[in-house]
Parts: C-alpha cells; sequence; structure tokens
C-alpha cells in the first residue's frame, strides 16, 4: 500500500512523498500525481523517496514519465533520499545519471 | 531455518502484488538470517515477473480468469519463487532480456531487473503453463 503526499512549496517547487511501496499499483497514483502538479503548472518537482521502502520498474516508468513532462513544462524532476534498496534499482538499470539522487529536499534544486 | 515454504493461488490482478509482498515478510520471518540486501533483490524480481505475468493477463485475456500459483522457499543457502499462470506462451530468450535502448523508455525494464537482481531466472511452457522458477543465492552478487 501506499499513500502519497504532496505540497508546493512557497518557492513554486512540488515536493511528493511516496509512503510505501512503489509497485504497479502505486506507480499508477504517481503518475496521475505528477501529471497533475505539472498540468496545474507546477514543473519543478522534487521527490521524497525517504520513505519509499520499494521501488520496480513500473515505479521507475511513472518517475521517468514525470520527468519528460516536467521537462517539457521548462522544469525538472528530482529525487532526494533514496533508500539503499531503491539505489540498487537506479543503479541496475543505469538511471542514477538521468535521476541522480540528492541528499536533501530542500536543496534538491540549488544546482 | 530449516522448512519455510509458503503457497499462494489468486488471480492475476495488481492488488495481489501487496499480498505477494507481505508473503515475503512473512518468508523472510521465519529466514532471518538472510541479509538486507539479498531480501531486497529477491523481492524485486518476484515482484517484476509477478508484475508482467499480470500485465500480460489485462492486456491480452483480460476476461478470461486467468490465474497464477505462487511458491517460496527459503533454506539457509538459496531462496526459490515458483510461479506458474494459466496464460496464453510467452515469447522470451531470457538470455537475450536487455534494458531499453532510449534511457528515458517509460516501460521494458522489468525482466531485465530481474535478471540482475536474480542468479537463476528460468521459463517454461509445461502442460498449457507458463513456470518460471527464480533462485536467488546467499550473499552472491545477483
Amino acid at each position: 500500500m501506499i499513500e502519497i503526499d504532496v505540497h508546493t512549496r512557497d518557492d513554486g517547487i512540488g515536493v511528493v512523498v511516496p509512503r510505501g511501496r512503489l509497485n504497479m499499483v502505486a506507480a499508477r497514483q504517481l503518475k496521475e500525481v505528477l501529471a497533475d502538479l505539472v498540468g496545474t503548472g507546477t514543473s519543478r518537482i522534487v521527490v521524497d523517496m525517504a520513505e519509499t521502502t520499494f521501488l520496480d520498474s513500473s515505479g521507475l516508468g511513472a518517475l521517468i514519465g514525470g520527468l519528460k513532462s516536467a521537462r517539457q513544462a521548462g522544469g525538472d524532476l528530482r529525487i532526494a533520499r533514496p533508500v539503499p534498496a531503491v539505489t540498487t534499482v537506479f543503479e541496475l538499470t543505469n538511471l542514477d545519471r538521468v535521476l541522480r539522487a540528492r541528499d536533501d529536499v530542500d536543496t534538491a534544486f540549488d544546482d | 531455518m530449516t522448512d519455510g515454504r509458503l503457497v499462494l493461488s489468486a488471480p492475476a490482478v495488481p492488488e495481489v502484488l501487496e499480498v505477494v509482498h507481505s508473503m515475503l515478510a512473512q518468508l523472510w520471518a521465519r529466514a532471518d538470517s538472510w541479509e538486507q540486501r539479498d531480501r531486497s533483490r529477491f523481492e524485486l524480481a518476484v515482484i517484476e515477473v509477478l508484475g508482467n505475468v499480470v500485465e500480460h493477463a489485462y492486456a491480452h485475456d483480460a476476461e478470461s480468469g486467468r490465474r497464477f500459483d505462487i511458491t517460496l522457499v527459503a533454506d539457509d543457502e538459496r531462496v526459490v519463487a515458483s510461479l506458474a499462470d494459466n496464460g496464453l506462451p510467452v515469447a522470451l530468450d531470457l538470455s537475450g532480456v536487455a534494458l531499453p535502448e532510449d534511457e528515458l523508455a517509460e516501460s521494458g525494464r522489468g525482466l531485465a531487473l530481474a535478471t540482475a537482481a536474480l542468479d537463476d531466472l528460468r521459463y517454461e511452457r509445461v502442460e498449457g503453463r507458463n513456470h518460471w522458477t527464480l533462485e536467488c543465492r546467499r550473499g552472491s552478487a545477483g
């Protein structure tokens, strides 16, 4: 099961916090959340993965879909604080270069 | 840890993935000497292969009552998942499974991930059923 918290900060950056397992069922929810954010004008998004305990290829697909639409809208999607099991999935798929993990949510857009 | 066999037979629908995550948690509770790294890669592979089964069920025969059986077994050396489903045959060369060329592709990584995470992944079509066998050996790199 998953819970996805979303809030938009004063600087306009959207912070998405998936809590739980990001598998096929949860990926659909995440995809909608990210599409809604970009669709309503929030194209800079940080996905805080500190409480994402599991990630599979469908979860990766949702993140990449969000990344692409954010970039098309002139923004970007960044990930922060993944746990080791989730980091392994980014590494096994060579996506650790495309979605470089940031150590901190607040500063994820500083560079 | 001596014998820890867990069995489930269920419809091939996405919601059942949560049940299998719970089964895995039960398996590790019994096989408690297994390290997190091995647990993670095995769980990833099981969910990827099962996700693949569920996805094909939806794509090709959503109305036909597709089901699957899964058995999880752990001992001190290895952990094995055996998965069987009554869906259509899968045309697959597991030796040639690769990541998509487009690094921003939104799908197509599942079986490549499963292969990378496991020590052994086998597929067979036997008597009208697809059989998948997934194996992790303790402490190996996958």
